[in-house]
């Protein structure tokens, strides 16, 4: 139509997105989440330096020495014990049976490390960089003021386009982080995953879509 | 920066500049394409988004899917269709604005400050209001 890519050039793009983001990062690709963590860049900068700051032993150490204060410290054995055997001199008084509630910390894979705020922003960046490049490399670039004759016809044409584009903007960014997720988080990475809570929401905002996109040819 | 850091932000530069390429060279960021796709006047995006997600899940099963992440809540359906008419509107979701105002189209920086101002409100709503834990969609 107009120099764009058929489907199947878009969808193994789309799909080396998808699972190429994953494999590289640990996580998913979800620009909604990327947009409102470098929003709230300052609350999620402190949880960062919480967690780097965060001391493993010296919280046990803590912890051992509450509990100790509070239960008498054949109790903190016993559970010190139950973490790691070979540290802790057994306890005499302490009962046999309540060694059992085990931790099951070796049960689960540790978790990948959580992305850092600074590579989303440059993730936000760089989706940037991607977009000015397909637009210079095709030809399509062109600074303009309005945003195509369809809009204009179907939506809102002269000074009303900015609202209009201001309050689906508003939609959209509010739905997105109420439902957990957009198009690139729910549609592509968690359809792909099969997430059931993904296929709803999918479901949900392409089928209003559609909905509201028939009424803007009957309505407006 | 330790090595994990690196990679994790390497990924995110690479990846980032190949969505942004793909999303635009499909034409995500075209009005016109975008409402032909949700009124099936023109199946090729509907192809791509669709093919796209079977062939990710095609890759995501032969080496083993991670675990889910995202849950069903109470925000998750109302939330879904907030946003699908916010994009039926004004053509943009988080990331298309982005690459519309990349492309010249200066009127997607009304977009984007929408986008901005509804994720806050967003997140202030849910601390007064709905307390409800959305999760995300897995990162």
């Amino acid at each position: 139509m107009s120099g764009y890519w058929p489907w199947w050039v878009g969808a193994p793009a789309l799909a080396t997105v998808t699972f190429g983001y994953w494999r590289t990062v640990g996580r998913t690709l979800g620009a909604s989440t990327a947009w409102d963590r470098v929003l709230h860049w300052r609350e999620e900068r402190a949880v960062e330096q919480l967690d780097a700051a965060f001391d493993d032993a010296g919280f046990e150490a803590a912890l051992s020495a509450a509990t100790a204060e509070a239960f008498g410290s054949a109790t903190v054995a016993v559970a010190t014990r139950a973490v790691a055997p070979s540290v802790i001199e057994a306890a005499p008084d302490a009962p046999a049976a309540a060694a059992a509630p085990a931790t099951d910390a070796d049960a689960a894979p540790a978790p990948a490390p959580p992305v850092p705020v600074a590579a989303h922003a440059a993730l936000l960046a760089s989706i940037f960089v991607g977009g000015l490049i397909a637009a210079v490399v095709s030809g399509r670039f062109e600074v303009r003021l309005d945003m195509g004759p369809d809009f204009a016809s179907l939506v809102a044409g002269g000074w009303r386009m900015w609202p209009t584009l201001f309050l689906g903007g508003v939609l959209a960014g509010f739905g997105t982080r109420l439902a957990g997720g957009c198009s690139s988080g729910h549609g592509l990475s968690g359809c792909s995953r099969l997430q059931p809570a993904s296929l709803v929401a999918t479901a949900a905002f392409f089928g209003t879509a559609v909905a509201v996109s028939f009424l803007l040819w009957d309505v407006l | 920066m330790k090595a994990p850091g690196r990679r994790i932000l390497a990924g995110n530069i690479a990846f980032g500049l190949l969505f942004g390429f793909a999303i635009a060279n499909i034409g995500f960021g075209d009005f016109g394409e975008l409402n032909r796709m949700f009124t099936f006047g023109d199946l090729r995006m509907l192809g791509a988004f669709g093919g796209g997600v079977a062939l990710a899940a095609a890759a995501f099963a032969v080496v083993g899917r991670p675990p889910p992440r995202a849950r069903l809540h109470a925000g998750l359906v109302p939330g879904a269709m907030l946003f699908g008419t916010g994009w039926a509107i004004s053509g943009g979701c988080p990331a298309i604005p982005i690459v519309q105002v990349a492309s010249g189209a200066v009127p997607g920086v009304a977009t984007i400050a929408g986008v901005v101002v509804g994720m806050a409100a967003c997140r202030r709503a849910n601390e007064r209001w709905f307390h409800l834990d959305q999760g995300s969609c897995g990162l």
